[in-house]
């Protein structure tokens, strides 16, 4: 039923979509470098994915500042890909092909969403654009038989990275983290969607694992308002806490909130880097919540300082989530590009000539506010670090962070 | 038991909001034969309003004390009024002139009305959630086995008391047998006098008062508003009044009291990703198996 409502206002979007592309005007010839951004901008992910937006902007005013090789600029071209104000995967795979078709955009960071990446992977590798993720942690993406059926264009040939960790690194460390803070017995719900289903699933193995209790899983159906319901369910097992897999737009803000209207408010609340923004839902209520952010506490890295001092100067306001994962993913993609303008005589580089500078191991990392970066041969980092962070009376505070090696 | 009463309370609860949004469709369904899609959206919009009076009233610094019920009440009050005008404007401007046309004709109109109040919302409001004031204090109150919270009583009482008098209007007053009447046909009560344009615009003026009734229930309930919350509920209700038999009033707060309680408890035996499947089940099994619902054959009057 829910269809034709989608395909119409598809169609409405496509008309619009030249217009906005027009006034972003027209790029000088040659001597620009685009780099495409593709981001949830508006809706439910606006704050996340502005912020993240931010990030790109400090590292591209300040390559641009330093001067680049052979005289060029570099521009950021970012558009949306949110949609009846959810981030939307027809929309991202529109947008890449939509920057693809610019001859000047040498490397595209995003999507900040795991599902909308599953739909441009496909397209960037068969392309062979270097393609930048500061957040997507989905394991399929990168790992396994899910990643192999992106790559089908281009089975030999990686072109998507991420600087963030994966779901599995993410949901061990969730799990390490709730029993060291004494929490035994869980309750777990996930939204169904890419992102969240795989956190939960491993969040659960890990948890067990490592000699916590599972008490039960259940799973949301999308539209969903009324969560109290489940969370009737929920109490008759009398869990510790609820770990929640998904995002505070696909259910994490309203089922925060509910827990308060069935007596079960002073329950903890954890979940992933899908809910830092749940205050905005949840306001007073997302006191207790917990949750990790696939990224060094950039506050404490003491490379980062530089970055949050100028981050603020610049935008007047606090780092957001992913901000410096943002920032760091488009050091790398410069890095590569700038490299690769030289090795090209100081011309404009191929896709493929950038794509051949990527990091790749110990020895030429680039060096970003969240740690050296380069990828291995899945385009994950080397050096992956979780940190975990609870609210308290309105505001986020850091409590600890793991590294995991390899 | 303790937790089937309260799953019990819960759906009664949800039941209620599914009932009063399925009265506004099966009031219009039964004078015009319009399924107005756009019913939905209205629901939404009285979220809305609810939410914005109350934040400007604690903004004012207003809500506490006595200030508090009246805070509350102006909010529903304000919720009622704006909705109402809006459905009858709705009425006016949309399906009027559309009487004569084809029945297709309307019910595309209702669509387009439905995506024109979606995006009007969302220019109004912006497309992520906005949380709903927390107004009532939800201490729980125990009654026997049964925990229900203040705010359960509040928005079930509210539900109740607005179907009592929905009752009361259609069946006692002079407009209620005028809307009968026009329902029964339309022609036969011109003949005897009745304005029949004026009597369909009070008929859409009712539908959106309860709409807005339900969307500030709704708001207390669910704890925020979103553009696009009238949809996922504006089906509910739909299969809520299909289920009790479309254009009868009695059917429609049966319906919805049946879809609140299947989704609750479908939920607690089979998961929460099955709760729509559930519910939408019900609308195609009605659908094949008895199109006139539950009510629709015993009572020979609709309206």
């Amino acid at each position: 039923m829910r269809s034709p409502r989608i395909a119409a206002l598809a169609a409405l979007l496509l008309l619009a979509a030249p217009l906005t592309a027009c006034s972003s005007g027209p790029a000088p010839a040659s001597t620009t470098i685009g780099i495409g951004v593709d981001l949830p901008l508006s809706g439910a992910d606006a704050s996340v994915g502005t912020s993240t937006l931010d990030g790109i902007k400090l590292a591209v005013d300040r390559a641009n500042a330093k001067g680049v090789p052979g005289g060029f600029t570099f521009a950021v071209q970012a558009l949306d890909d949110t949609q009846q104000g959810v981030h939307n995967p027809q929309q991202g795979a529109s947008n890449v092909r939509t920057l693809i078709a610019d001859d000047s955009v040498l490397a595209i960071i995003g999507p900040y969403n795991s599902n909308v990446a599953a739909a441009e992977i496909p397209i960037t590798n068969e392309a062979g654009i270097v393609q930048i993720s500061p957040s997507a942690v989905s394991d399929g993406l990168t790992l396994g038989k899910d990643a192999a059926m992106l790559r089908r264009a281009n089975p030999d040939v990686n072109t998507f990275f991420r600087v963030c960790t994966t779901d599995s690194r993410q949901g061990s460390a969730a799990a390490r983290f709730a029993l060291d803070l004494k929490l035994k017995r869980v309750y777990i719900v996930d939204d169904n969607e890419t992102y969240g289903l795989d956190l939960a699933n491993v969040f659960a193995r890990d948890f067990a694992k490592l000699g916590g209790t599972v008490l039960g899983r259940d799973h949301i159906a999308p539209d969903t308002q009324d969560f109290k319901a489940l969370l009737l369910k929920i109490k008759g097992y009398k869990p510790d806490f609820i770990f929640f897999g998904g995002t505070t737009s696909t259910g994490g803000g309203l089922l925060r909130r509910q827990m308060f209207d069935v007596g079960m408010g002073k329950l903890p609340f954890m979940g992933g880097d899908g809910i830092p923004d749940i205050a905005e839902v949840a306001k007073k209520r997302a006191d207790g919540t917990y949750y990790t952010v696939a990224a060094p506490n950039a506050d404490l890295l003491p490379a980062a300082k530089k970055f949050v001092a100028s981050y603020k100067a610049k935008f007047g306001s606090d780092v957001g989530p992913y901000s410096a994962n943002a920032y760091a993913a488009t050091e790398v993609a410069i890095s590569a590009i700038e490299q690769a303008i030289i090795a090209n005589g100081k011309k404009m580089p191929t896709r493929a000539q950038v794509l051949a500078k990527i990091p790749r191991s110990a020895k030429n990392e680039v060096h970003t506010p969240i740690g050296p970066i380069s990828f291995d041969k899945y385009g994950d980092v080397r050096k992956p670090v979780i940190s975990l962070y609870v609210i308290r009376n309105g505001r986020s505070s850091f409590i600890e962070q793991l590294n995991l090696s390899e | 038991m303790h937790e089937f009463l309260a799953q019990l309370a819960n759906g009664v609860e949800l039941g209620a909001i599914y009932a009063l949004i399925a009265l506004g469709y099966t009031l219009v369904y039964g004078i015009l034969e319009l399924i107005n899609f756009a019913h939905g959206d209205v629901y939404t919009f009285g979220s809305f309003t609810a939410l914005v009076v109350l934040v400007a009233l604690r903004a004012a610094n207003v809500l506490h004390g006595g200030g508090l019920i009246l805070g509350i009440v102006a909010a529903l009050l304000v919720a009622i009024l704006a909705c109402a005008l809006l459905n009858a404007a709705i009425e006016r401007l949309a399906y009027r002139r559309l009487r004569k046309a084809p029945r297709l004709a309307p019910l595309i109109t209702a669509i387009g009305v439905s995506f024109m109040l979606e995006n009007l919302i969302e220019l109004w409001q912006g497309s992520a959630p906005v949380a709903f004031p927390n107004v009532i204090p939800n201490p729980e109150l125990s009654i026997g086995a049964l925990q229900v919270g203040v705010q359960q009583i509040v928005v079930v009482a509210l539900a109740i008391v607005t179907m009592i008098a929905l009752h009361y209007f259609v069946q006692r007053s002079r407009l209620g047998k005028a809307m009968r009447a026009v329902a029964q046909d339309r022609d036969a009560a011109s003949l005897v006098g009745i304005n029949v344009d004026r009597t369909i615009a009070i008929t859409f003026l009712i539908a959106g008062a309860l709409a807005g009734v339900a969307g500030f229930v709704g708001g207390v309930s669910f704890g925020s508003a979103w553009f696009l919350n009238g949809f996922g509920a504006g089906l509910r209700a739909f299969t809520a009044a299909v289920l009790g038999g479309i254009g009868n009033i009695a059917g429609a707060m049966l319906g919805g009291f049946l879809i609140g309680l299947l989704e609750s408890f479908s939920t607690w035996f089979i998961g929460g990703q099955w709760s729509n499947v559930a519910v939408f089940s019900v609308l195609i099994l009605v659908l094949v198996f008895r199109p006139s619902g539950l009510l629709g054959e015993s009572l020979p009057e609709k309206v």
